[in-house]
């Protein structure tokens, strides 16, 4: 049983996917991650992985899937903000 | 009783009704409130009214009222009379049962924006400390908390920029998706007295408001756009600023990330955006978009206001960004007459915002997965709190359906007629096995509950509001509680039977505890509200009296922040079985879903819930003015009384959603906005029919 219907987190992730989407491609990644890591439940988000790992998420967009990759991978150098995607580098 | 009834006592406190927060003085007569006249002190409204406020105050002593704590087992069973520790002892032992069979995340709490800030600081720490989770939502959710998401995201801070004293000064004033008039009428009429004394008045809203063209006051440029397209037009609107050099470069230099609005110029600069693309989607003359951004460029002092019009979409935080990109664009923030402020519904709603009753946010609008803001709470608590945000209150009723959550604590919220998609709401709640409600009746919401704690009203304690132009204002005691308990008193109650132990003598205690772990607040208590007669909120070391005017020399991040705002067009679309759009909105004697001003005599002024539609739509349905009409959508049905007007274009309808047997939420979707999940009730495809003769109501 999945924590929330996954339509609904699918539907959800890729809005947010939607609106991060005019970035260039390294903020757009950001902004989902910064979103999904930092606004979203962790059964939300493992649900979402859950669904992922199962399908391949092959309505998902692109650029959500790498965000939840690094969510998955917990390893973003900043902690949570409002505002902009962040332009992430080695030294950020 | 003598009529007019000469009082016998009276007390200075703030009315609960929208986010104006008007002050008034109560008189009392043998303990019973017998008048509300207006206060002239009042620095929110300078002693005017409406009729809200003025007259529909008996609703606090309605036969409605719940005097005495309830429980059950089941909801089909009948509710039995308990005392006040045997009904707290009840509700904590099934929240701990529910979390020892479920987990500790498997229940949740939602504050209301009707009760003090002091009562919904208590309850995200009832939620924190007593439920040790962070499934703790505010009612703001369902409506402005886009405002929050966005005005933060662009500007830094999710609040009005300016006091309502500052229309005045105001050139040029654009209202988008707001009918002051109605929904906050002592503002509606400072802002008409703005445009008495020569402001240039724009509005762009689906219909023809009273806002729009009333005696002394008509907007000189209405964009009566198709609902759904707020993002489309503002962008628009931007475009026409950056492709003409309306903006201003010294200020964006100065104040803005200027990479960052280079960016923004290359998103609205796209011919997509121009108002000869945008016009025929959204229903308007290109030329109409182009006056509107250039008598607001020009200024030279313009001002936005905004409500849920703007905030209730999907895209519904895109469109408050659009609003702050918009702003600094154009300078057009920072000094008196200027910025951008959202005219929030509720009375509290600003205060429900800024304490913490988010499950991502402590309060000041600050994470909870930050160790740093985490640990000065941990500090004042003397308890560990979870690092991980919690459920948002949809969230909290998608996992109740999907059988994860089971159980809840609403004060003074009605999600079953308030919430949308009524269907889903009733069956998540159905599906809990423990309801709390705390609430002046026996609510629609109620119907689902375990266990009811009797409220109080604004009318019966102590505490302050944040109006929507951050003005802590406070809130008196004229009579007591006629539960017994003060609404803080009983959240207290449930969390010493949780196993924290907490105690607070008086509510002015719970605001120094926010004044201690709270930046805006800090320079805040009792006695200084008691000595300015209020104070807007940042009030610290820096402006110990209060903050009227934000963002005069830098925003709270520093610069300013342009968002990308793209436009995703919403999901809901008309066909030929739902060819009409539905918005919906809100009158001036009725109030929210009208728990309260349906028990008194506003009601004379509005009995019921009608449908504005074209004269056009009308006759190709055989309607007429007075018939009934069954409105259905892809959600569900409902039936509703029509009026012919011509303040809403073909292809729209529009209702109000005040009554509960009207049911309004039986049509809504669950769309919602991309960032805050609230939810997209301004945009709802329907079809209208005339009415079967004994046809029912809801479905």
């Amino acid at each position: 049983m999945s924590f929330i219907d996954t339509e609904r987190l699918v539907t959800m992730a890729n809005q947010i996917g939607d609106f991060f989407a005019p970035y260039p491609h390294a903020r757009r990644v950001e902004g989902v991650r910064n979103h999904l890591r930092n606004y979203w439940d962790p059964r939300m988000r493992e649900a979402f992985f859950e669904y992922l790992d199962a399908t391949g998420g092959p309505d998902v967009h692109e650029h959500v899937k790498e965000a939840a990759a690094l969510v998955r991978a917990d390893t973003a150098p900043v902690r949570a903000y409002a505002g902009p995607p962040k332009q992430l580098d080695a030294t950020s | 009783m003598p009529i007019p009834v000469k009082p016998d006592n009276s007390v200075v406190t703030t009315c609960a009704y929208c986010g104006v927060g008007c002050g008034f003085k109560a008189e009392t007569h043998e303990g019973r409130v017998v008048r509300m006249v207006p206060w002239k002190e009042g620095k929110a409204n300078h002693g005017h009214s409406c009729v809200k406020g003025r007259f529909a105050f008996d609703y606090y002593a309605h036969p409605d009222r719940i005097r005495t704590p309830m429980i059950r087992a089941s909801i089909d069973e009948p509710w039995q009379e308990v005392d006040w520790p045997t009904a707290f002892a009840h509700a904590a032992s099934e929240l701990h049962r529910l979390q020892d069979t479920y987990g500790r995340g498997s229940v949740g709490a939602v504050s209301s924006s009707r009760c003090t800030n002091e009562e919904i600081f208590l309850m995200q720490k009832f939620a924190r400390v007593a439920l040790r989770n962070n499934n703790i939502d505010n009612c703001s959710r369902i409506c402005h908390s886009p405002t929050q998401f966005g005005l933060s995201a662009t500007l830094g801070a999710g609040a009005a920029s300016q006091h309502f004293d500052s229309v005045l000064q105001a050139d040029v004033v654009l209202v988008v998706g707001a009918n002051p008039t109605e929904g906050h009428p002592v503002f509606g009429s400072m802002m008409k007295r703005a445009v008495r004394r020569g402001a240039k008045l724009l509005v762009i809203d689906p219909r023809r408001t009273e806002t729009v063209d009333s005696p002394h006051c008509r907007a000189e440029v209405h964009l009566a756009l198709r609902p759904g397209t707020n993002v489309l037009v503002l962008n628009s609107v931007a475009h026409v600023v950056v492709t003409e050099r309306l903006y201003d470069e010294e200020f964006v230099r100065a104040r803005c990330d200027w990479d960052d609005f280079q960016l923004w110029m290359g998103l609205v600069g796209d011919e997509r955006y121009s108002p000869e693309v945008v016009g025929p989607e959204a229903g308007l003359d290109p030329e109409d978009i182009r006056r509107l951004a250039r008598i607001y460029a020009s200024g030279p002092k313009s001002t936005i206001y905004y409500g849920l019009g703007v905030t209730e979409h999907s895209q519904g935080s895109t469109g408050v960004m659009c609003l702050g990109n918009l702003t600094m664009a154009c300078g057009m923030v920072g000094r008196e007459g200027v910025g951008v402020n959202p005219l929030r519904g509720q009375g509290n709603v600003q205060g429900g915002s800024c304490l913490g009753s988010w499950p991502h946010m402590l309060t000041g609008y600050r994470f909870v997965t930050d160790p740093e803001v985490r640990g000065s709470f941990e500090a004042e608590w003397r308890i560990e709190l979870d690092s991980e945000p919690g459920l948002r209150l949809p969230n909290m009723f998608d996992a109740a359906t999907a059988g994860t959550f089971k159980g809840i604590y609403i004060q003074g919220e009605d999600p079953v007629q308030s919430d949308p998609n009524r269907h889903h709401v009733e069956a998540a709640l159905r599906s809990m096995e423990c309801v709390i409600v705390q609430d002046l009746y026996l609510s629609e919401t109620a119907k689902f509950a375990h266990v009811f704690l009797p409220g109080s009203s604004s009318l019966e304690k102590d505490g302050t509001f944040t109006n929507a132009e951050r003005r802590v204002s406070m809130v008196r005691q004229v009579v007591e509680p006629l539960g017994g308990l003060a609404d803080w008193q009983i959240t207290v109650g449930l969390m010493n039977a949780m196993g924290y132990e907490c105690h607070y003598d008086h509510p002015s205690e719970i605001l120094d505890e926010i004044a201690r772990t709270s930046p805006a607040y800090s320079g805040m208590s009792f006695e200084k509200i008691e000595k300015l007669g209020s104070v807007q909120w940042p009030c610290n070391t820096d402006a110990p009296e209060g903050t009227e005017v934000l963002h005069t020399v830098q925003f709270p991040r520093g610069k300013g922040s342009f968002m990308l705002t793209q436009y995703v067009p919403t999901r809901e679309r008309t066909d030929d079985q739902y060819p009409l759009l539905l918005t919906t909105g809100r009158i001036l004697s009725q109030y929210n879903v009208g728990t309260q001003t349906r028990r008194t005599a506003n009601l004379a002024w509005h009995d019921e819930d009608v449908l504005e539609i074209s004269a056009g739509d009308a006759a190709a349905r055989g309607l007429a003015t007075g018939d009934r009409a069954r409105i259905s959508s892809r959600y569900g049905s409902t039936e509703l009384t029509v009026r012919i007007s011509e303040r809403v274009n073909p292809g729209i309808v529009y209702t109000t959603f005040h009554f509960a047997h009207t049911m309004v939420n039986n049509l809504t979707s669950n769309l919602d906005d991309w960032a805050t999940n609230c939810p997209e009730y301004k945009v709802t495809a329907v079809d209208v029919v005339k009415a079967a003769a004994h046809a029912g109501v809801g479905s």
